[in-house]
């Protein structure tokens, strides 16, 4: 049984696409691969509570990556490695327009399959959906307890320990093992794979020879399961307006009304 | 023929893309300005095996090969060059002269370090005297007992002021000159005797040291002889070839830098009621560059990928750096061309980018000296032996 | 034809380069690195009566032809090109322009001062959207009575930070207008000095005018045909940097040449190398080949007439032949090339100012093709 599971996904990178207003469209001009930023932070969080010491009595403690949505190639999973997850499970399987309420039910199998685990960590949210549903139905799906949108997490006896930030400051929030939590970007700053390792997972050698294996989804769940919840009918843009004001008048006060409008705000 | 790099390259590729963007390109101004090495960052490429990128793991490094030191130099060159040159003088000619030719016991002792970044490497050949003519050396190494002492100077050492392990190339045979009579040895800086007697102000690649060594009676055992005594010259030739190829891999980052660079300012920029990139004198550069551009990569990447497999390859090694470093020179030229007013100003940019990518004509062997090693390699292939 | 510089010429030639030596060459290197103006060789030019180089005697001025102007320029960019741009902002852009536009009254007031080095010139056209496109001026000149109310900001203002005295263009009622403005004119902010890659000593600012009131009587020429100025302007300074372009590329050969000579490789000296003779050669044609173009064009501007065409060829190639032979003669030098206590790494930044000062040698193409293909009545538009 792992200690830690730890769920990854991937995005378009934002810098390789246009939008085209007048088409109405999104153009994909450099079609790359991001690992989303939260997950990021969220394996970040996992191999920092590994190497702090073991969330639970264990002989040793593992970090598992999972993917987050079905993925046509494992590389997400091997950067997972690369970056000092011990092993990972691609889940191979088309389904058309999976969604986080089918992932959850594919992913809780995985946990039972595994003999379940101490902790699974994700992002808090995506980078293209902007949704955080992943880990809240996984969480349901289990039965675990969850907490979301965490700034800081520890896990030790048993317990983990979490850090949210509220309306009027920072929350600790505790619960018992095994538990969901889900990651905030940007508050952790992911490590950088490991040269030698990163080579050896790609190449599939040496320490990192059987650190992949491939399960497939129709032997999760039945068919019935892969439906999924959300169906989409078309998308839309937002109209295009003019945010904020013009400011005008000499240099002075052109500075003069930019500071009053910044004063304004912080009061809010 | 297969033109794609393989997963790890690709995998590779994209790490040292996002280290470079974090933690090298914020930093490349400030280097400049004040004339620092870029210590932090060295420390953090160390940490994560790119300081041994192209060692076998079984010494430390990450076992990437030719192709992955190329892409580190190719990366780092398009960010910040004088990083790329710290980096291509600890892993290409310091640390290389120890994998291609030390014993078991010295690649233990000085190559695991090296790779890992826990010390970092200098190459010790130059000498007033001997630049382009490296066989004109005069520093002087005499055998006393188990150790050889070592008087005499070097002068241009890339990392000399902060490199724990020098490879010192000295005479040990005046009589027989560079065909058996120079030796290289292992020199760890803080023996004494050794010293770093001042650091060079450079036109460009100020975030690196260009140290000026003095060596006073600096006893170094034999052990740290590096391969055969009086064969130094036969290891020298071999780094340089290495260091090569990967100089014009960093000449092949900046050039795509100032590509990019010149394209997003074409685009911006408008004069004369419309954008610089509906010029067609802008439009020809761009053109221009960027065929030069590709030319240049696949020459660098077939090359590594001989290497790799073993296959000669000094001519087009000197190709790589001769080609690579005109390229880099025509393209950042291009690009302060095109930014106008802004490519000069040191607000921006280029005007960096231009100081640094002049100095790639000239060290590692001037472009004439690369020229002279092609043309002889290209009469010996027809059974001519000329004289340079 | 007579391709000889005359008797009067080869003696300021001599005296030029004399001051030169003694004044410009020991003071480069540091006013470089530590990015000083030369006010001191100013004031020693002044009182050469170098700047006021082609002004005539009764303005204080030294009365040069535009010949000798060149020489001198060419001269002193030998031992310093900042020196040299300084000194041709001040001439060739500012006094000249109200030497040759100027009223009676404007011209008694204004260049004296400026020949004796009292006040310095600065040229305020360039905007952050009003480079190579001058004309996309946004700077305003508004009148309002006996006064006009200038508004707008100047980039890249040469000589702005030592200027008594700046020549500022700015759109009027009826087109671009040529005002004076002296420096402690309320409403004239010197700002920002661009740090640079080359001509470190000149100092580039960005200048404010805020509300800046000048008299009508400061306005220089015509209202609305300040363009004109602007454009003469141009064209003199145009065969001034190229003379700058023709010393810095002088003096860079005699450089690599003599380097050539003593440094010994492989048993010779390299000048013995059939490639190092070949970079020299080089370089010392297309030296000759810029000299005769910038006195051709010195000349020209000398007889009165037409010189603007010729101006665009000689900044075009001067601007070349610069860039081009200082970066040969670099590679010539090798590793001392590089460093910046010899003084041909700093040669190389300033040579490459040319390809962008006075407007970048694309515009100088266009300017080339303009006059060529309107011989076949055809106009071409930038």
């Amino acid at each position: 049984m792992p200690n830690i599971i730890v769920l990854i996904g991937r995005v378009l990178d934002p810098s390789g696409i246009v939008f085209n207003r007048r088409a109405g469209r999104l153009f994909v001009n450099r079609e790359e691969y991001l690992l989303q930023p939260a997950d990021r932070c969220a394996l970040e969080a996992a191999l920092r509570i590994k190497e702090a010491g073991r969330p639970k009595e264990s002989p040793s403690a593992e970090v598992v990556a999972l993917p987050r949505t079905l993925l046509p190639d494992d590389d997400v999973l091997r950067q997972a490695v690369a970056t000092g997850a011990d092993r990972a499970i691609y889940l191979a399987g088309q389904v058309a327009n999976a969604d986080d309420a089918l992932m959850a039910r594919v992913l809780a199998a995985v946990v039972e399959r595994l003999g379940g685990a101490d902790l699974v960590l994700t992002g808090a949210t995506t980078l293209d959906t902007g949704q955080g549903q992943l880990g809240p139905r996984l969480a349901e799906a289990l039965g675990w307890p969850q907490i979301v949108d965490v700034w800081h997490v520890e896990a030790a006896d048993g317990r983990v320990r979490a850090v949210r930030k509220g309306k009027d400051g920072f929350v600790a929030v505790e619960a018992d093992l095994p538990a969901v939590v889900t990651v905030l970007p940007g508050v952790l700053k992911p490590r950088y794979p490991d040269g030698a390792r990163l080579i050896n997972v790609y190449r599939g050698v040496k320490e990192m020879a059987n650190a992949l294996e491939q399960w497939d989804v129709a032997d999760l769940v039945e068919a019935q399961a892969l439906k999924p919840l959300v169906e989409r009918r078309g998308q839309e843009f937002p109209a295009e307006r003019e945010r904020g004001a013009r400011v005008s008048g000499t240099p002075a006060q052109m500075a003069q009304t930019v500071a009053e409008a910044l004063r304004q705000r912080v009061r809010r | 023929m297969d033109f794609t790099f393989s997963p790890e390259h690709v995998a590779l590729r994209r790490m040292i893309r996002e280290f470079a963007e974090t933690e090298v390109a914020p930093i490349a101004a400030e280097i400049d300005r004040e004339h620092k090495v870029p210590h932090d960052v060295l420390h953090k490429l160390g940490q994560i095996g790119l300081l041994g990128v192209c060692f076998p793991q079984e010494y430390g490094g990450m076992g990437a090969g030719e192709a992955g030191y190329c892409i580190l130099m190719e990366e780092l060159g398009r960010v910040c060059t004088s990083t790329a040159t710290n980096v291509g003088a600890h892993i290409g000619i310091g640390a290389m002269a120890i994998h291609l030719d030390g014993s078991e016991e010295q690649k233990r002792k000085y190559l695991v370090p090296l790779a890992r970044g826990e010390k970092m490497a200098a190459f010790g050949l130059t000498e007033s005297n001997a630049g382009s003519d490296a066989a004109n050396i005069r520093t002087r190494a005499v055998r006393e007992g188990d150790s050889w002492i070592l008087d005499g100077g070097k002068v241009y050492i890339t990392n000399g002021g902060y490199a724990h392990v020098i490879t010192v190339m000295a005479v040990t045979d005046p009589a027989l000159g560079a065909r058996g009579g120079v030796t290289a040895f292992i020199v760890e800086t803080d023996w004494p005797g050794f010293k770093v007697a001042r650091e060079e102000d450079k036109m460009g690649i100020r975030g690196t040291s260009t140290a000026e060594l003095v060596f006073e009676e600096l006893r170094v055992p034999h052990e740290n002889v590096l391969g055969k005594v009086g064969e130094g010259f036969v290891a020298f030739m071999r780094s340089l070839d290495m260091g090569r190829l990967t100089l014009g891999a960093a000449g092949l980052g900046g050039a795509q830098a100032a590509l990019e660079w010149s394209v997003r300012w074409a685009k911006t920029r408008k004069q004369f009621g419309t954008e610089l990139a509906n010029k067609q004198s802008v439009q020809w550069m761009i053109a221009n560059l960027a065929t030069e551009i590709e030319a240049l990569r696949s020459l660098v990447y077939r090359v590594a990928w001989m290497v790799d497999a073993h296959q000669p390859f000094t001519q087009l090694a000197a190709m790589c750096k001769m080609y690579g470093s005109e390229v880099g020179s025509r393209a950042i030229d291009v690009a302060l061309q095109i930014h106008g007013g802004l490519g000069y100003t040191r607000d921006f940019p280029i005007e960096r980018a231009f100081r640094d990518a002049r100095i790639a004509e000239i060290f590692e062997g001037t472009n004439e000296i690369q020229r002279i090693v092609i043309a002889s390699n290209i009469f010996r292939d027809y059974g001519v032996r000329i004289r340079p | 034809m007579d391709f000889t510089f005359s008797e009067e010429q080869e003696m300021f030639r001599s005296m030029f380069r004399d001051f030169s030596a003694k004044e410009v060459a020991p003071k480069a290197e540091e006013i470089d690195h530590q990015e000083k103006p030369p006010l001191d060789i100013l004031r020693k030019a002044a009182s050469q009566g170098f700047l006021g180089a082609t002004l005539p005697e009764d303005y204080v001025g030294a009365a040069l032809d535009y010949v000798s102007y060149a020489l001198l320029i060419e001269t002193l960019a030998h031992d310093c090109m900042s020196v040299a741009v300084t000194l041709a902002t001040h001439v060739s852009l500012v006094a000249m322009s109200i030497l040759e536009t100027g009223t009676e009254a404007q011209k008694e007031e204004w260049l004296p001062p400026l020949a004796a080095g009292e006040m310095i010139g600065a040229f305020a056209l360039t905007e952050p959207d009003a480079g190579s496109d001058a004309a996309a001026l946004q700077a305003r000149a508004t009148p309002d009575g006996d006064e006009v109310v200038l508004e707008g900001v100047k980039t890249w203002v040469a000589n702005g930070g030592i200027a008594g005295l700046f020549l500022v263009f700015a759109q009027g009622p009826q087109g671009v207008e040529a005002f004076l403005v002296p420096q402690d004119t309320p409403g004239l902010t010197v700002g920002y000095r661009e740090p640079t890659l080359g001509l470190r000593s000149v100092p580039f600012n960005t200048i404010y005018l805020e509300g800046c009131r000048v008299p009508v009587a400061n306005r220089l020429g015509e209202p609305g045909k300040g363009w004109v100025i602007a454009q003469r302007a141009q064209d003199r300074m145009a065969v001034a940097l190229a003379a700058a372009g023709l010393g810095v590329a002088r003096a860079a050969v005699e450089v690599a040449a003599q380097f050539a000579t003593e440094r010994v490789q492989f048993g010779v000296p390299i000048a013995q190398k059939q490639a190092i003779q070949s970079y020299v050669a080089e370089a010392h044609v297309e030296v000759e080949a810029l000299r005769y173009l910038v006195y051709h064009a010195a000349w020209l501007v000398d007889q009165g007439g037409e010189f603007s065409f010729d101006a665009s060829v000689v900044k075009n190639f001067g601007a070349r032949v610069a860039r081009s032979v200082t970066n040969r003669m670099l590679q010539v030098l090798g590793g001392y090339g590089y460093m910046e206590d010899y003084p041909m790494a700093r040669k190389y930044r300033d040579a490459r100012a040319l390809g962008i000062i006075g407007g970048p040698t694309e515009l100088y193409h266009v300017r080339v093709a303009q006059r060529i293909f309107s011989e076949w009545n055809v106009e071409i538009t930038p």
